[in-house]
């Protein structure tokens, strides 16, 4: 017998209709003839492709994928919401869902009476539920809003309600579909606070989000699906930054390069030696071809990834009349730890741009790796700082 | 992603029909049964003007239609008894098994949003349904109350064998709501045809008439087809004329009953598996 909070999914298939819209008898009596004649072959759509993972208990992992990748698929496998078509899927323990926002929730109910049934959905008895309702309210904020039903909530405080109540409620399991970026900023934080908390407690958590950072800062571990496959499953670092690099090809191939100015080379290289190095001198050239004479401003960028960047540099330029210029920009110290970064480029007038926002290269760079912090905190923090320490009985 | 191969035969997922540990698991959920039909209860009656009386309202009407109809125009034999109270036993039943099936048909179609976010056995849904009938028809038995008092009537000593009957049409009734239920989902066409279906039962079962009507020949096959006639005949003699109701054709409606429940409960479970990529 597996411990509570385990996951054991083996060899997942799951396919859908590819057109789930026949549900009617006359559409299935047309399909039937189709059928008999030979003709029409059942469309299918395959949405999860022999999927393997095994969670341990107290783990917390990460789901990450463009749309349609598999990961709402996925989770509501593991949720025992929907079945797999092959293969074979263990939770043991009772699962706390988060899945689409408002999950679990029933509009005509009020608040009290939707923390009440979904304890008891969860299997939960009743004593368990009231005791802990009053943490519930507290934490989705909804004080003198519990007695009015739920359909006349903000969708932010629905969102606080479904979180609470599946967070609350002790489950084994949390899954929690992309359902955070409803919150305000303060919500998104706690939630990732109570999310840790029920990590320390032993709980597994399964987390699907867009948000690459706040899926650093909570999971250990990553799981990369990509059109249905696992594409790649291991420490949360090297996932995402495979990840970070595929989505990087992506825009790549979609950068516009055909403005009034176009990016003809975009360089990073070491000032002394050939390797680019934590702490030591770098220097950027960019040769812009400009069609017509513009003055603007030149930015550059560094990023993990098409998030935001971790710094931004800018400078003043002229633009000739058909022609072209070369720029450089050197940096002092490089702030980068070891990792693969991308160079970011753009060319902005006052209101309006020349070149858009554009990765222009990547380049890697050795040195250390970061201190590791506490999990969940050490990983949010891209920036390398120099610096010594002294450690002594006073 | 089209030519994909797909899963090795061997692999694909069958989920294991296992009668004692799906029931074993049912049981554990009876509070979540509660709940569903008290949220039920209380989402229907909450804010109407009379609450709890509507569940009086319609097999009240139904059997001064029936006082009307069948007495007056048809002149249906009573053997002695007051025609309201032999409609109202009559309806009384029905309106179990109408309420229960027209409820719980809709039951899994209702409730899908929910059954897409969290896990439990989906039969607590159609099964709750059947319980909130029962609930209603229990307050119509107020009706009934009065009318015995109003004919000065009282119910025959043989009334002991009711739980009996009623245990065979539970399980007809159970059996075929959950069958709809599941069904529904797939072909949503019966959802409205169903509220014609359950017209035509009313007519097609001895509710306003007695089991004499139909030629005795054909009562065994009647009977198999139909359980709720004899249940219902059943009743009615043993509540109004003091006599044990007629056991061959109870024990035909009791073997049809259990196949219909058996057959609902499995089918259900089968098609439950396929809920959620419909929804």
């Amino acid at each position: 017998m597996l411990p509570d909070g385990t996951i054991v999914a083996a060899d997942l298939w799951k396919r859908f209709r590819a057109d789930p819209s026949r549900q009617s008898l006359r559409a299935r009596a047309s399909n039937v003839k189709r059928h008999m004649r030979g003709r029409g072959r059942r469309g299918w759509r395959w949405a999860l492709q022999d999927v393997d993972v095994r969670i341990e208990p107290g783990e917390s992992i990460g789901l990450v994928g463009i749309n349609g990748s598999g990961k709402s698929t996925l989770l509501k496998i593991l949720a025992r919401v929907m079945y797999p078509y092959a293969g074979n899927v263990d939770v043991v323990g009772r699962t706390g869902a988060l899945i689409e926002v408002r999950a679990g929730i029933h509009p005509e109910l009020t608040g009290r009476e939707n923390i009440h049934l979904y304890g008891t959905l969860l299997g939960l008895p009743r004593r368990m539920v009231a005791s802990r309702f009053d943490e519930i309210v507290e934490f989705a904020q909804l004080e003198d809003a519990v007695d009015r039903q739920v359909k006349f909530y903000s969708s932010g405080m629905q969102m606080r309600l479904g979180f609470g109540v599946a967070a609350f409620l002790e489950p084994d399991v949390l899954l929690v579909d992309e359902v955070l970026a409803v919150g305000d900023t303060g919500f998104q934080q706690r939630c990732i606070d109570r999310m840790r908390a029920m990590l320390s407690e032993g709980t597994t958590v399964v987390f699907v989000s867009h948000d690459l950072a706040s899926v650093e800062s909570i999971s250990e571990r990553a799981l990369w699906l990509h059109g249905g496959k696992v594409q790649e499953d291991g420490p949360v670092r090297d996932v995402l930054a495979a990840y970070r690099q595929a989505l990087e090809h992506v825009s790549e191939l979609t950068a516009d390069n055909d403005g009034i100015v176009q990016l003809v080379k975009a360089r990073v290289v070491a000032s002394e030696g050939d390797l680019l190095r934590t702490e030591e001198p770098a220097d950027v050239t960019l040769v812009l071809r400009s069609s017509q004479p513009a003055a603007g401003r030149v930015c550059i960028g560094c990023s993990e990834g098409p998030a935001s960047p971790i710094f931004l540099l800018r400078h003043d330029i002229h633009l000739p009349d058909d022609g072209e210029v070369e720029a450089h920009c050197h940096i002092e110290h490089l702030p980068l730890p070891r990792g693969r970064y991308f160079l970011w480029v753009g060319v902005f007038l006052a209101r309006g741009e020349l070149l858009g926002w554009q990765p222009a290269a990547h380049f890697d760079v050795a040195g250390p790796d970061l201190d590791m912090g506490p999990p969940g905190i050490g990983r949010l923090s891209p920036v390398h700082v120099a610096a010594s320490w002294q450690v002594g009985e006073r | 992603m089209e030519a994909v191969e797909g899963p090795p035969a061997e692999l694909l997922f069958h989920r294991p029909v296992r009668p004692i540990v799906m029931l074993r698991e049912l049981w554990s959920r009876r509070e979540l049964i509660l709940v569903l039909v008290e949220r039920e209860l209380r989402a229907r009656y909450k804010q109407t003007r009379i609450g709890f009386a509507w569940a009086l309202v319609t097999p009240f009407v139904m059997m001064v239609v029936f006082t009307v109809f069948f007495k007056r125009v048809a002149d249906v034999k009573t053997f002695g008894i007051p025609y309201p109270l032999y409609s109202y036993v009559g309806l009384l039943a029905w309106t179990f098994f109408s309420g229960a099936l027209s409820k719980g048909a809709v039951s899994i179609t209702q409730n899908l949003t929910l059954l897409n976010k969290v896990y439990c056995p989906r039969e607590v849904f159609p099964i709750s349904s059947v319980a909130t009938a029962g609930v209603d028809t229990l307050i119509a038995t107020v009706i009934l109350g009065v009318l015995f008092v109003v004919y000065w009537f009282a119910p025959a000593a043989t009334s002991y064998w009711v739980p009996l009957l009623f245990l065979v049409q539970l399980a007809f009734t159970v059996g075929l709501t959950m069958f709809l239920a599941g069904l529904i989902v797939y072909v949503r066409d019966i959802r409205q045809v169903l509220p014609m279906l359950l017209q035509l039962g009313l007519f097609a079962t001895p509710v306003g008439y007695g089991l004499e009507v139909i030629p005795e020949s054909w009562w065994p096959v009647y009977s198999a087809l139909n359980p709720l006639a004899p249940i219902i005949d059943g009743y009615r003699r043993c509540v109004l004329f003091g006599l044990p109701p007629r056991l061959d054709l109870v024990a035909i409606a009791a073997v049809s009953s259990a196949v219909i429940l058996v057959a609902g409960y499995l089918s259900f479970k089968r098609m439950e598996t396929g809920f959620a990529d419909v929804a």
